[in-house]
C-alpha cells in the first residue's frame, strides 16, 4: 500500500513554531484539512502540496514523501 | 470540529427527528399534506437557527469557503446518496406497478429522498471523523 509522509509538523516549528491554523490561512486551506494532512490521513492535490512546499520555500519532495511498501 | 461537519450534523439530527414524526404520522393516518408543510417549515426553522448559533460561536470557519477536502467529502457523499437513491425510487417504481393510492406513492418517494439525504449527511460525517 503507498504512503504519503510528509515534514510539515516539522518544518512549521522550524518556521517560528507557526500554527496549523497559520499555515491553513496561508494556502487557502482549512486548519482541519492542515491538520488531516499532517496526520496523513488526507492526500493533498497536487497545487495544494506546492503552495505548502512554497509557504516553506522547499522543493516539493522535501516535504512529501512517497513511499510504495511491498 | 470543523462548521462543515457540525453542520452534517444539524443536517442529519433535524431531517431524522422531523421526518420520523412525519412518516409516523403520514403512513398512520394517511394523506397529511398538512404535515409535510409543517415539517419543511419546522426543518428550515431549526436548521437555520442551529446553523446560525453555530456560526455566532465559530464566525471564522463559518466565513472560510470549502477548500479541497471539504468538496471531496461533499462529492463523495453525493455519489453514495445518489445511488441509494436511483436505486430506490426505481423499487419505487416497480411497486408503484401495483396501482397504490397516490398519496401513500408520492409518502414512499418522498421518504426514499429523506433517506438518501440523511445518508449523504451521515457519510460526511463518517469522513470529516476518519480525516477524508
Amino acid at each position: 500500500m503507498a504512503t504519503i509522509r510528509n515534514e510539515i509538523r516539522r518544518l512549521r516549528f522550524e518556521h517560528g513554531e507557526m500554527t496549523q491554523q497559520e499555515l491553513a490561512e496561508k494556502i487557502n486551506l482549512t486548519r482541519q484539512t492542515v491538520n488531516a494532512i499532517e496526520l496523513g490521513k488526507y492526500s493533498p492535490s497536487l497545487e495544494a502540496a506546492f503552495r505548502i512546499a512554497a509557504v516553506f520555500g522547499r522543493p516539493l519532495e522535501s516535504v512529501f514523501h512517497y513511499s510504495e511498501d511491498e | 470540529m470543523s462548521f462543515r461537519e457540525k453542520t452534517a450534523w444539524i443536517s442529519l439530527l433535524s431531517m431524522s427527528g422531523i421526518y420520523a414524526w412525519y412518516f409516523w404520522s403520514a403512513f398512520g393516518s394517511g394523506s397529511h399534506f398538512g404535515g409535510l408543510l409543517v415539517a419543511i417549515v419546522a426543518l428550515v426553522i431549526v436548521q437555520t437557527v442551529l446553523t446560525v448559533a453555530v456560526a455566532v460561536v465559530a464566525p471564522r470557519e463559518a466565513k472560510a469557503p470549502r477548500d479541497e477536502r471539504d468538496r471531496l467529502i461533499d462529492l463523495r457523499a453525493t455519489r453514495f446518496a445518489y445511488a441509494v437513491l436511483a436505486g430506490s425510487v426505481a423499487c419505487a417504481c416497480f411497486f408503484g406497478g401495483f396501482n397504490p393510492p397516490v398519496i401513500f406513492n408520492a409518502n414512499v418517494l418522498l421518504f426514499f429522498l429523506v433517506i438518501a439525504e440523511i445518508l449523504r449527511s451521515g457519510c460526511q460525517i463518517i469522513q470529516y471523523r476518519r480525516g477524508a
